[in-house]
């Protein structure tokens, strides 16, 4: 089987994978269907309050009443949601640092996250919550178990059902696929054939002489240095970026590589490719660039910049103010769930389609229903 | 209504009315990219619970063929073409279990997503209902499993081109994994379910993994005991597929001789087994072995069972199909054969040429098994044969 036949098995090639365009045309949809909801929610919960102005408890959640401003609810675009997705991406970073997790599970929960809000909006379920919960549930498909309790208080004010909570729409939101294929092991492996290149213990792939002798000086120390600081792109922009969306992980590790040794990594390729394969070649190379672009985009430290902050931080605020009021107790509306707390819509239905059993069930036997005793 | 995300059916059938789509329907069950809608809210649903309900429109759920602890299983159909049968396993909340998705369903559900082979189980698809349950659609396995073939020995009577058919299939599947970086860490005969055309299907995920980085330990707790292998035994804490070629073998000895051929009580006395069966481990065939942190061989030592040994109780397969036998059965685990070898090995050509699949030996009345089979909790023992599974994985002692 070779690496792309595996690859176009995958999930994420199969399902996660887009051009710009239709991923655009998700997130804008997604985004509409969202803002619509805020809308409605909110008309509905401005009627109710009207009805009882003197009785607040009939709004159970506090924090909601406050935030609500009035006139049409502002809600936020796709470009704005795109931002403050980016920047709760970085957060998770952080906290996965502070956990002291592997870069997989960093990794694997950053595009657990990029992939829920394709389809799930910000202002249905705010960022901070599901960053725990997605880096919760890398640690448990990334084979690196944390216990819940352990978990909840290394974050601090966290409890284990906040946690929790929106485990189950996070795994619909994935579609119920949890693999997530990364660059870095092809990084490892490109390194070290690269490294035997370097001291002549393997040929070229296509034994061109004239391809060796082109050899870059120092290779050694330049294979050193290009695999650190294409490790900290895969680390950071390779996750940030839409990258994982639009190329594979062979390509983001090569444009990795590209931007930490332009000319290293152009001879490697060479060493690839006959010369007979020019075509290809050019191909390649032109792939490798755009997805270089895209890597550069994203700067690999973490620190935002003071303009950034300033606009994360008016963004934050216009999110409080458009986010959907009927879904900001995630905790409360599990519990409703899990426990069987319906609403008393939902009992009445569940009452009426009992009776229309029942008498089904009467219905067909001549004598009715049995004798209990 | 809007603290019910989802639209639950009553029963499944009546419940067209409420159905959301999105504009790709043509789509098939898991495999496209998903599309924008050009329609507005509908229903009031987010695009994440719009393709939920879509894929969950495109099943009937039929009558219960299992009930377990773990999961229940229904007998289920496409909505579209009544005669394609499909399992439906829905698997329970687990109330024991309180820290969201079991690591089973976890485990399961990651890599049956991303495989597809005829001779593993297929998941067609996968949706949540209700309260949040989850739904695993796959294939339908009416003919029960190998488990059941080998012990109804009144019953069923198979030879070795037979023999030869089943552990090509079970080898074929193995490589495959294998060949995706997988370790299914739980092969044994009742996990190899049959299909209506007599095809062999590995089942239950619920322990696999990827392979693992060289640094990162795994558990040694895998794989139901009668079918571990040394080196997991002895607490190994890195190893690779040859965890899985161990049981391979296994099935092929069980096969032959009708049960199964090291069946130890306990761990201690698998390893004493597999000493008198194999041969006892040591420096000399397995450099490093006595290294392992749990480590321990009973005295005296057998000296490593020879071509003769396995001659006399597997003749039946032929001197080529002891052959690979025994190298599925060597001690070292860097030494014993690797699936891609397996695959490459002389038996498969030599004489007799293994049974067409639908002429293969057969029991009826797998309705009740398949729903047995995939009502258990993957990885975790049935009652039946508790004693010798491996004991439900600790998540928290390994890392």
């Amino acid at each position: 089987m070779s690496e792309d036949e595996r690859y176009r098995t995958s999930t994420q090639y199969r399902l996660w994978s887009y051009s710009p365009d239709s991923l655009l045309a998700l997130r804008s949809t997604t985004n509409r269907i969202a803002a619509e909801r805020v809308r409605e929610a909110v008309r509905r919960l401005r009627e109710a309050r009207a009805l009882s102005s003197a009785d607040t408890s009939e709004v159970e959640n506090g924090q909601s009443t406050s935030a609500i401003p009035e006139g049409e609810v502002d809600c936020l675009t796709v470009d704005e949601e795109l931002k403050l997705v980016a920047f709760y991406c970085r957060q998770t970073i952080q906290l996965g640092d502070h956990l002291k997790v592997p870069t997989e599970v960093k990794a694997t929960a950053i595009q657990y996250i990029k992939r829920f809000y394709i389809t799930n909006s910000l202002m249905t379920y705010h960022p901070a919550d599901i960053l725990k919960t997605a880096l919760f549930f890398a640690t448990k498909t990334e084979n690196h178990y944390f216990r819940l309790t352990k978990f909840a208080d290394a974050i601090g004010k966290t409890k284990p059902e906040d946690v929790l909570a929106s485990e189950f729409l996070l795994t619909q939101g994935l579609r119920f696929t949890f693999d997530v294929r990364h660059p870095f092991r092809a990084l490892e492996g490109a390194v070290m054939e690269l490294q035997a290149l370097s001291k002549g213990d393997i040929p070229p792939f296509h034994g061109a002489g004239a391809v060796i002798e082109a050899r870059p000086h120092n290779m050694e120390r330049r294979v050193k240095n290009a695999h650190g600081k294409a490790r900290e792109y895969l680390k950071s922009s390779a996750l940030l970026t839409d990258a994982y969306f639009h190329f594979t992980p062979s390509q983001i590790m090569m444009a990795a590589l590209m931007i930490a040794d332009k000319e290293l990594t152009e001879w490697y390729i060479k060493c690839k490719f006959s010369a007979a394969a020019g075509g290809l070649q050019q191909k390649v190379l032109a792939t490798l660039e755009k997805c270089a672009t895209m890597l550069k985009e994203v700067d690999t430290s973490s620190e935002p910049s003071t303009t950034e902050r300033k606009e994360l931080k008016a963004l934050a605020k216009k999110l409080n103010k458009c986010r959907n009021p009927e879904k900001m107790d995630l905790v409360g509306l599990q519990r409703a769930k899990r426990e069987g707390e319906e609403s008393v819509d939902e009992k009445i239905v569940k009452k009426r389609k009992l009776e229309r059993e029942q008498s089904a069930k009467e219905g067909e036997d001549l004598f009715g229903p049995a004798i209990k005793k | 209504m809007a603290n019910s995300p989802l639209v639950v059916p009553g029963s499944g059938e009546k419940s067209t009315a409420n159905r959301t789509k999105l504009s790709n329907t043509a789509a098939a069950s898991n495999g496209a990219t998903p599309e924008a809608s050009n329609t507005s809210n509908e229903g009031g649903h987010d695009l994440a619970e719009q393709m939920n309900e879509e894929e969950k429109q495109k099943y009937v759920k039929g009558k219960k063929l299992g009930e377990g602890t773990y999961a229940n299983v229904y007998l289920g159909h496409l909505r579209s073409d009544p005669s394609k049968l499909v399992a439906i396993k829905k698997i329970k909340i687990q109330k024991e279990y309180t820290e969201g998705m079991a690591p089973d369903a976890v485990r399961e559900l990651k890599h049956l997503q991303e495989i597809s082979h005829p001779n593993i189980i297929s998941l067609l698809s996968v949706f949540s209902s209700k309260d949040q349950n989850l739904n695993l659609v796959l294939e339908y396995l009416p003919l029960g499993d190998l488990e059941m073939l080998i012990k109804d020995v009144e019953g069923v009577r198979y030879g070795a081109a037979d023999i030869k058919a089943w552990m090509g299939m079970l080898t074929r599947a193995i490589w495959f994994c294998h060949e995706n970086f997988i370790l299914h860490r739980d092969i044994k005969p009742n996990n190899l379910l049959i299909a209506a055309d007599g095809e062999v299907k590995l089942a239950d995920f619920g322990l696999a993994r990827s392979f693992s980085d060289p640094y990162r330990i795994m558990t040694s707790n895998v794989i139901t005991r009668w079918y571990r292998p040394p080196e997991l035994l002895f607490g190994a804490k890195h190893y690779s597929g040859a965890v899985d070629i161990w049981s391979v073998g296994l099935v092929f000895a069980e096969l032959v001789m009708r049960i199964p051929y090291i069946a130890g009580d306990t761990e201690v006395h698998q390893i004493n087994l597999i000493c008198q069966a194999v041969g006892t481990p040591n420096e000399e065939n397995w450099p490093g072995v006595s290294k392992l942190p749990e480590y321990t061989v009973p005295e005296p030592p057998t000296p490593v069972r020879l071509r003769d040994h396995y001659l006399s109780l597997f003749g039946t397969a032929g001197p080529e199909g002891v052959d690979l036998l025994m190298k599925m059965l060597i001690l070292d685990p860097r030494r014993r054969i690797t699936a891609r070898e397996a695959l490459q090995h002389g038996w498969w050509a030599a004489d007799p040429v293994p049974t067409k699949k639908q002429d293969l030996p057969r029991n009826s009345g797998g309705d009740a098994k398949i729903g047995e089979d995939l009502k258990r909790r993957p990885g975790v023992l049935d009652d039946e044969r508790g004693a010798k599974v491996a004991r439900k994985l600790d998540f928290t002692a390994v890392r």
